[in-house]
């Protein structure tokens, strides 16, 4: 077994009388895709509204395992689940900044750390060495994800502008142009088409393979499931129905019953 | 085809002619003239038939040369792209030889008194308009309350030279910074808000102020508004025709001959340099990384939270440094016209400048420059016609928005580039 990344310990989420999550526990390791299923409103997006800050769990708490330190990402409100923990995520429907160029999309991602070296950006205004180097520090880094993802030719063009595939692997890397501990995926998959979705898969074992980030993953499409998940949990009414490798959800009576229904 | 075209053209201006007559009628028709000490109704109809005939006329020809089917797409994007091109790849050129006029513009042969004091106005309205950017162009927030930043630094400005006798240079920071402090303050409270919601909170925020200036009588004089704020002096040397005894002043230290032109030109050229000033501010401050994520904030904020950029932080100081340059031109307001009221920061003036920034293309400095001399210009051109100013200034708007429904300037230059790339291009 490898390290905890991950500890999520009876996540509880209630908006007014609807339970959206119920009393939710699973683990996600280090170096995994872990994969969050179930069939539509099960709780899954919530789930991840409660990880990165976007909503405020009622009840239940959410460790974070870095190095030497255990965070309650509980405690830290919207932006501050990226900039503290570490913790970066992609959305359902693409939130890229379309009027922008793609280069620029993954210099905004690398805000935090040009910020301070642009020293409240009085630095930055007189051109400091400091701020330069760490600039084109950031730039090289944005190249480097760009060439692993074949978009660099197309670096200074509008993000809007990208066709879709590319506009999901471009939301994708530029999540881990903050450097994340744990990367959240909301459905990388929507809309892609087979050869996409291929190319998808491979871009996420990479970055679990080279990156050691943890990746969560909610996804609809079984066959990226399947393909590249570590370890399956799934969902149903925000209830936890099951949870294993990718091989013996396939086989689970209880998911089979969830998606499919049972006979009568 | 064609018939059916025509058939639709008559129609259509047929029915032009009809909500002409419904405005017209009432407005110019019905005139009351006072007849013995009695309010009587003159119908004037003969003039409602000659707008109506022409509306409908206008339409009509308008809809068979402009609006026809086949060319309407080619006239409009055909201007525009002639436009486009031409500030594209001219841009540097243009801007250059735009500064080069300026600063030689108060020397040039022609040049009165009258346009010296209509350059300055515009070069003021372009200094705001490069400030309003920030807030609008960039950081995508609608302010419709700028006026309130100007209103405070001309007052800030006026009651420390006033009260305490401090000289310009000292005065125009200080303003600046409590202009500042007030877009910080207008900004908490908007931080929540987006789109709509926003705009009528800064309208009110502009409201406020002026009120504030309006009432608090013990501070501002209210109503009767501050005199006497001091000239601003050449480095010390006053411009004055008469010196005190002993005094040095401009001319003769310079050994010229005293003219109230002097002063006019040296105006000029600081507000040419203030403006300079917040134009490269701009320029330089939207490639830096709080410049990048103003428009990441415009483009999609919760994006930028799941980046880990603080929305908070980011907004106020687009508030604040939009604000700050606000107050700036606010303190040479209160210096040039020596006598401030709450009337000059009336709710209009803000609708001017969101007009300027709107009109010649969100985010786009050039843009700016084009909307003031196009629009600030005509309102002059206009001056003697009075009333009909606004005609014309609306007619402007609705001419941009037709052929150029994004501003005058609608592209958007990346803030940074992978050279590298386009060289072996």
């Amino acid at each position: 077994m490898t390290e905890k990344l991950l500890d999520v310990e009876n996540l509880t989420m209630k908006f007014g009388g609807l339970v959206a999550i119920d009393n939710l526990s699973f683990s996600a390791a280090k170096d995994q895709i872990t994969s969050i299923i179930g069939p539509n409103g099960a709780g899954k997006t919530t789930v991840f509204n409660c990880l990165t800050g976007f909503y405020k769990a009622t009840a239940g708490s959410m460790f974070l395992n870095k190095e030497n330190e255990r965070l309650n990402l509980k405690r830290f409100s919207d932006f501050k689940v990226a900039q503290k923990a570490g913790v970066a995520r992609t959305f359902q429907n693409i939130r890229l900044f379309p009027q922008m160029s793609v280069l620029e999309n993954l210099m905004v991602a690398q805000h935090n750390k040009l910020m301070d070296a642009s020293g409240f950006t009085i630095l930055g205004l007189f051109n400091a060495p400091s701020f330069v180097n760490k600039e084109k520090e950031a730039v090289e880094i944005s190249k480097y994800w760009l060439d692993i993802i074949g978009l660099t030719h197309r670096a200074d063009d509008d993000a809007g502008d990208l066709p879709y595939g590319d506009q999901r692997k471009l939301e994708i890397v530029r999540a881990m142009c903050i450097n994340p501990h744990l990367l959240c995926l909301d459905e990388p998959a929507a809309g892609l088409n087979a050869k996409e979705s291929a190319e998808l898969n491979k871009l996420l074992l990479f970055i679990k393979k080279e990156k050691k980030t943890g990746i969560l993953l909610i996804e609809h499409d079984m066959s990226v499931v399947m393909e590249i998940s570590d370890h399956v949990v799934v969902l149903n009414y925000g209830k936890k129905i099951f949870q294993g490798s990718a091989k013996e959800t396939k086989n689970s009576p209880a998911v089979i019953e969830a998606y499919l229904g049972t006979e009568e | 085809m064609r018939k059916n075209f025509l058939y639709l053209s008559i129609k259509d201006s047929l029915f032009t002619g009809l909500i002409a007559l419904a405005l017209f009628g009432p407005i110019v028709g019905l005139r009351t003239v006072a007849k013995n000490e009695v309010l009587v109704v003159s119908p004037k109809w003969f003039i409602v038939l000659v707008i109506v005939i022409v509306c409908a006329l206008g339409r009509f020809l308008t809809n068979l040369y402009i609006y026809n089917r086949d060319q309407k797409f080619g006239i409009q994007s055909t201007i525009g792209k002639s436009i486009t091109n031409f500030l594209d790849t001219k841009g540097t050129q243009i801007a250059l030889s735009a500064i080069i006029f300026s600063v030689i513009f108060p020397f040039l042969p022609f040049t009165d008194r009258y346009l010296m004091d209509i350059a300055i106005m515009m070069l003021t309205y372009i200094m705001l308009g490069w400030g309003l950017n920030i807030v609008i162009g960039l950081a995508g927030l609608l302010d419709l309350g700028y006026v309130a930043f100007y209103a405070v630094g001309a007052y800030s400005y006026a009651l420390f030279a006033i009260h305490f006798g401090w000289s310009f240079w000292i005065c125009l920071p200080i303003a600046g910074i409590f202009a500042a402090m007030f877009g910080v303050l207008l900004g908490f409270p908007v931080l929540r808000l987006r789109g709509d919601y926003l705009a009528i909170v800064t309208l009110a925020f502009g409201e406020m102020i002026r009120i504030l200036l309006l009432n608090w009588y013990q501070l501002t004089k209210g109503p009767d508004g501050l005199t006497g704020i001091p000239r601003p002096s050449f480095f010390g040397l006053p411009f004055k025709s008469f010196p005190d005894e002993g005094e040095q002043t401009f001319h003769t230290f310079f050994g010229l001959e005293y003219s109230p032109m002097q002063r006019i030109i040296f105006l000029y050229y600081l507000i040419l340099v203030l403006a300079l000033i917040t134009n490269l501010f701009t320029i330089k401050i939207r490639r830096l990384p709080i410049g990048r994520a103003w428009e990441a904030l415009r483009e999609d904020e919760i994006a930028c939270k799941s980046l880990g950029v603080n929305p908070r932080n980011t907004k106020l100081t687009a508030f604040a440094i939009g604000a700050m340059f606000g107050g700036f031109a606010g303190s040479f307001f209160a210096t040039r016209q020596a006598f401030i009221s709450p009337e000059s920061f009336t709710f209009i003036e803000s609708a001017i400048i969101v007009a300027i920034v709107v009109l010649g293309g969100m985010g786009s400095q050039t843009g700016v420059v084009l909307a003031t001399v196009f629009l600030i210009g005509l309102i002059e051109v206009f001056r003697d016609f009075e009333s009909y100013r606004m005609i014309a200034f609306g007619g402007a708007m609705v001419l941009i928005m037709i052929f150029r429904p994004r501003g005058i300037l609608a592209t958007r230059k990346p803030t940074i580039t992978l050279q590298k790339k386009e060289a072996t291009k």
